[in-house]
């Protein structure tokens, strides 16, 4: 007999608030580090809530489907996966708390259990309903026009207009890194960028290809202090040269890349070879006839490779040693056991292709390097090699990042931050999409186009224009420290205000004011050590906030040519000050932000939907792998579209 | 079908099996086991510091062999961690050690002693991260200065000062029970070595040769030596012609014991009557014939050869050598010049074969060693190390090996810090002093108020201090003079009024105690000065030199291990 478990809505909360717990450690400006060992034995440290919730081994179905949706939802964007958990544990109390002040509130049921879960999923339902229709309105007409929009040109201006830029990554490391390397990996994040800045082009779509590739272009070494990180030129491919590479040779260099053993083998697997007594084959020399055959065809390889003047060889597989040995009498280095992504980059940057048949070597196979030698980083020794045209070809230079660390798993940590800021930043740089629609509706369209040159104070007009900047033009971005929250929840009371007035259905409880709530949870935590900083910096944003709708659109229009001039603006001029020390705080996506509040609401509604949960010692892992991957692979359904 | 089922049934139950759930500690450096932990491994390791350090002896109690060391690396690696936070500092100081070779000690000394000051400082962790940060660079700076006052320039026109350099690295390591003859002759091979590896005409990349070395038990220490070229075990009864110099060899890496392993993965069926195997051995002597026929005299296989090859090229007056091992390819292609040949069919080319200028046979006790003397100037030289037993000569080994890391890294930076204790103390007075001066400046910017930020410091410098305090065992008191600002010690039965008799020099020998000097206790107040430079006319050589570079770097990892420890909030210990 299986044991059923009746889930109830405390059970949900407990799970929830155990992950809170761990969480909050790490989370603020006054959190710390999270050290784990996994069991292999490999010491691991991190401020990431993703890769803290995934390293402990869950045993709660629920806390599990937590951490599946903390994952995927920070995969993407590569932030926010504490705030994730905060914001849902202070959902789930809220509801849980309305819930049982009110348990019939809908509809009568037998058990007061089963009617406050009734309650508490009803709840979630119009949460989520609220936010799919109503949220990204919100935001922009209340939070956007706080915030200011940055470019990738920004981040590789070497001006002092990219203030805004700079700012909001050393908030962002300092999350993943703490006080003191943060100043450090945002320039080596900035260099890099400016290093691989494709001229004349989208300037996400480097980002994009640095976000791809950044497996095979980086390089962690270990028991050296962490200032040691930096860039070097070209790419290095982290294997050393399986022959003694010589000394001086000719530049440039030529160089192919092998998919394939370059020995051929005479028998693959299911062949044989029958060997019989005076056969017309094997009458001159048996079997030895056979293998001198492969020796030879190495010996054409190699002497076609000298025809085309080839000194390098990478190949994926490993060789054997007549190839070796061939490859060093011909004065070639050869390298072995190159891996996919390493090859993938070499030739996305060399324009080569990889050589599967041996026999056929053509001169587009063949890619021109400027060096090719042995680069020493911690205990291994590398190939380190740059290419030729590149910057005529590609418009790029192509440049590696050495990442020092006295420890491994500080090393795999700052590594991580930096691949996390790619997705950060991606996400910043993505309009929020789903607007538009939203507001086409309210507004003739026809109208955007024409206000763009001069400012006309009409109030619509902005919003239009606001709107679409937003939507035509990214990355906006939002001082740190609980500003998007506490803007958030002053527009959410307003909202809830007016419709309690407007519609008097006071039987309902607006669920607006449940998320309204929930929000302020998380800059109470970031305040947690100080509740006075906690209260200041509330009332220094709802400062920021104008009394009427009219001084709104007035602060649009003032900030509109900065806007439009893709430099640093700070939006309230009249409250620079104030906005200017909101600016120490750090800044964060306005977009990361957004799409998280969707995700938790998402999650939120899944776990409220369940209510039994099934323990088995049946074979049954696939039949309940299958059913959470279902429920999760329906959440992620609704993340992306 | 039935026995592949059950076994498939068997793969999901083992799948199955649920992992328990992981450990989690709270606020780990608040907790007092975590920290009696910490201090006891600082204790332990202490007391393995310095010249005169207590050895530890290493045993598994199911067996085994019993390892005597004071040497960090394998102290290290034998601490089996009960706690994540012990094995994040011992991966970050191994890790330090595998690069630099040395300064292990004095890095986890001083990591462990920077978290148990910062314990007992009442002060927020990132107020103490941030003037760690601070501090170290002010380090790092100074040491990088030109005129810092514990930097010696290295003089490559005389071996002193790499002789002492490799002295003081091999007589911190007392588990080798070296007299002082011996170490003076240890180190003197070290540096000979060392240079012997150095290529003498440098073309546009400096590559530095190898230093092979061959243990050898149940010699004098004094025995040991360093020649120029390979040594090579030898077959037993090996008869050297009167051959002529110089010799043509040839060196194959393939195996040549007859076996076909590249045709593939596909079977070969042989009928009867098919002699396979004379087949091949036909196919081996062609080759030796041809080797013959180009008057090899030295015949050197990585691999297995077959006997009848090796018989037939010995009837014919070829020394052969096989089972050479990987380890010994890459030297001896250095020194021969040869190419490793790995084709069985094709005939040998003229390029592939090298070159030695003699053989000579070596009997070292009941060993006899081929000796191959190189054609040319040479950067491979062989050291043979002699010791009484296994233990001591094991350790002789990994303290050569070390010196020789720390020998070379003097290419990259021709300096070295005094040693002795002295340029703890010396950064520990700098660093106050700096601390005091620039607080007005330094407290806003770090974000902290000025007397957290003197607090801080205090803790930093207190840290340095206690490492130069462990170097003595012998319940002697560490001192520090208040101009100079060099360690000291003091024995226990000397009075310390007598403090110019009985310590006449300084921890690293460069300062000579006089009259009027001042002298305060380690670890106790005393005002803050700035240390004064020393005479560039002294006349004192100092006697310890530590490795710059590895120092350094000690330093920053040390910093930076403790800064990371002191950030942990939350340990999930996996305990699967």
């Amino acid at each position: 007999m299986v044991p059923l478990e009746q889930l109830h809505l405390s059970h949900v909360l407990q799970a929830v608030s155990a992950l809170e717990s761990i969480v909050l450690r790490s989370f603020g400006p006054e959190g710390g580090q999270v050290l784990f060992t996994r069991d292999t034995g490999q010491v691991m440290v991190s401020r990431s809530g993703k890769r803290i919730l995934t390293a402990l081994h869950l045993d709660h179905p629920l806390a599990r489907m937590v951490v599946r949706c903390v994952w995927k939802h920070s995969t993407i964007t590569g932030d926010g996966s504490k705030t994730f958990v905060l914001l849902l544990a202070s959902l789930l109390r809220i509801i849980h708390a309305t819930a049982t002040k009110d348990p019939h509130m809908f509809q009568p049921h037998n058990s007061t259990e089963a009617s406050e879960a009734a309650t508490a999923r009803h709840l979630a339902d119009r949460l989520l309903e609220f936010a799919l229709t109503e949220l990204d309105k919100l935001i922009v007409l209340n939070v956007l026009p706080h915030g200011f929009r940055v470019s990738l040109e920004n981040f590789t201006a070497k001006t002092q207009h990219d203030l805004s830029c700079q700012t909001l990554l050393v908030s962002f490391f300092r999350t993943r890194l703490g006080y003191a390397y943060c100043d450090f990996f945002r320039n080596l994040f900035c260099e890099l960028l400016s290093h691989w800045k494709v001229k004349d082009d989208r300037p996400s779509f480097s980002m994009q290809f640095l976000n791809n590739s950044f497996l095979a272009l980086h390089t962690q070494v270990s028991g050296v202090p962490v200032n040691c990180s930096r860039l070097i030129e070209g790419q290095v491919i982290h294997r050393d040269f399986a022959t003694p590479c010589p000394q001086v040779r000719k530049q440039p260099l030529k160089a192919v890349v092998f998919n394939g053993y370059l020995q051929p083998k005479l028998l693959t697997t299911g062949d044989v070879l029958e060997l019989r007594c005076g056969d017309k084959v094997t009458e001159d020399r048996g079997i030895v006839h056979f293998s001198s055959w492969t020796e030879k065809s190495v010996e054409s390889i190699i002497a076609t490779l000298q025809s085309f003047g080839v000194s390098v060889l990478l190949c994926a597989l490993k060789q054997s040693s007549a190839v070796l040995a061939a490859a060093t009498q011909a004065g070639m280095c050869l390298v072995e056991c190159v891996s996919e992504e390493e090859i993938s980059l070499f030739t996305q940057l060399s324009g080569v292709t990889p050589i599967s048949d041996c026999r056929r070597i053509h001169p587009e196979h063949i890619a021109t390097l400027t060096f090719c030698k042995p680069l020493l980083l911690g205990a291994h020794r590398y190939v380190h090699l740059d290419f030729h045209d590149c910057e005529e070809r590609l418009k790029v230079k192509p440049c590696s990042l050495v990442i020092c660390a006295p420890s491994e798993g500080q090393a795999d940590q700052h590594a991580c931050a930096f691949q996390d800021a790619f997705r950060m930043l991606l996400t910043a740089l993505e309009p929020v999409r789903k607007t538009q629609t939203a507001l086409e509706e309210t507004i003739p369209s026809k109208k955007c186009t024409s206000l763009h040159a001069d400012n006309i104070s009409n109030g619509t007009a902005c919003r239009v224009h606001l709107h679409q900047k937003c939507v035509t033009e990214t990355g906006c971005v939002i001082s740190a420290g609980g500003t998007f929250e506490f803007l958030l929840h002053h527009a959410l009371h307003q909202y809830g205000h007016s419709c309690s007035v407007s519609v008097n259905t006071s039987a309902v409880v607006p669920v607006s004011q449940l998320l309204e709530k929930a929000l302020l949870s998380v800059p109470r935590q970031i305040y947690s050590h100080n509740l006075k900083h906690f209260l200041q910096a509330q009332t220094r944003v709802v400062a920021l906030i104008p009394k009427q709708p009219h001084a709104l659109s007035a602060n649009f229009i003032h900030t509109e040519g900065p806007l439009g001039d893709g430099k640093l603006s700070l939006c309230s001029c009249e409250n620079g000050n104030m906005s200017l020390k909101l600016l120490d705080l750090g800044l964060e996506s306005v977009s990361c932000k957004y799409q998280l509040v969707l995700a938790v609401l998402q999650c939120l509604t899944n776990l409220l939907r369940i209510n039994m949960v099934l323990r088995t010692h049946a074979v049954l892992h696939t039949e309940s792998h299958d059913s959470l991957n279902a429920h999760s692979e329906s959440s992620e359904g609704e993340d992306e579209d | 079908m039935y026995i592949a089922s059950y076994l498939s049934s068997l793969m999901q139950m083992s799948r199955i099996v649920k992992k328990s759930p992981s450990v989690c500690t709270d606020l780990p450096l608040n907790s007092s086991d975590v920290c009696n932990k910490l201090r006891l491994m600082k204790e332990l390791l202490k007391s393995s510091y310095g010249p005169t350090a207590r050895l530890k002896q290493v045993h598994n109690n199911i067996g085994g062999a019993v390892v005597t060391t004071s040497t960090s690396s394998v102290l290290l690696q034998a601490i089996s961690s009960s706690h994540p936070i012990v094995s994040l500092i011992k991966g970050s100081i191994l890790n330090h050690v595998s690069r630099f070779s040395d300064c292990g000690l004095f890095a986890s000394i001083f990591c462990l002693s920077l978290i148990e000051e910062a314990g007992r400082c009442d002060l927020s962790k990132n107020v103490i991260i941030r003037v760690n940060k601070h501090l170290l660079s002010l380090c790092t700076a100074h040491l990088q200065q030109e005129d810092c006052g514990c930097k010696v320039q290295l003089d490559f026109c005389s071996s002193q000062s790499l002789i002492t350099l490799a002295r003081s690295v091999i007589s911190s390591k007392p588990t080798c029970v070296l007299s002082e003859p011996e170490s003076a002759h240890i180190s003197r091979l070290a540096v000979q070595a060392f240079l012997l590896t150095v290529p003498c005409n440098i073309p546009d990349k400096v590559r530095l040769g190898r230093t092979v070395t061959i243990p050898m038990e149940g010699h004098s220490v004094l025995e040991s030596a360093v020649f120029p070229g390979l040594l090579l075990d030898t077959p037993e009864n090996i008869s050297l012609g009167n051959l002529c110099s110089p010799l043509r060899m040839v060196l194959f890496s393939a195996s040549l014991a007859g076996d076909l392993s590249e045709l593939g993965d596909g079977r070969i069926e042989v009928h009867q009557g098919v002699d396979t195997d004379s087949q091949i051995v036909d196919q081996l002597l062609e080759l030796g014939k041809q080797v013959l026929k180009d008057e090899v005299k030295l015949f050197v296989c990585q691999k297995v050869i077959h006997p009848v090859l090796q018989h037939y090229l010995r009837c014919n007056g070829v020394i052969v050598i096989e089972r050479l091992g990987i380890s010994l390819m890459e030297p001896l292609i250095q020194l021969t010049g040869a190419q490793p040949v790995a084709t069985l069919h094709t005939t040998v080319p003229w390029e592939a074969y090298g070159e030695v200028h003699n053989v000579s046979v070596r009997p070292f006790g009941s060993k006899t060693k081929l000796h191959l003397h190189p054609a040319g100037k040479t950067t491979i030289c062989t050291m043979i190390l002699c010791h009484r037993n296994e233990t001591m000569l094991s350790e002789l080994k990994l303290v050569c090996q070390k010196t020789e890391h720390v020998l070379r890294l003097t290419l990259r930076e021709p300096c070295a810090l005094l040693g002795g204790g002295c340029t703890e103390t010396h950064l520990a007075a700098y660093v106050r002093h700096q601390s005091k001066n620039d607080v007005s400046e330094s407290s806003p910017v770090l974000g902290c108020s000025q007397t957290e930020y003197l607090l801080a410091a205090e803790a930093f410098c207190r840290s340095l201090e206690s490492v130069a305090t462990s170097l003595e065992h012998d319940d002697g008191a560490s001192l520090i003079d208040l101009t100079h600002a060099h360690h000291w010690t003091l024995p226990s039965d000397a009075a310390e009024e007598h403090l110019e008799d009985a310590a006449a020099l300084c921890g690293c020998g460069v300062v000579q105690s006089c009259q009027n000097k001042k002298w305060s206790y380690l670890n106790t107040e005393y005002a803050e000065f700035s240390p004064e430079p020393l005479l560039t006319a002294s006349p004192l050589q100092p006697t310890v030199l530590d490795s710059f570079t590895a120092k350094v770097n000690a330093l920053e990892v040390a910093v930076e291990t403790a800064n990371l420890v002191l950030d942990v909030r939350y340990v999930i210990q996996d305990v699967n």
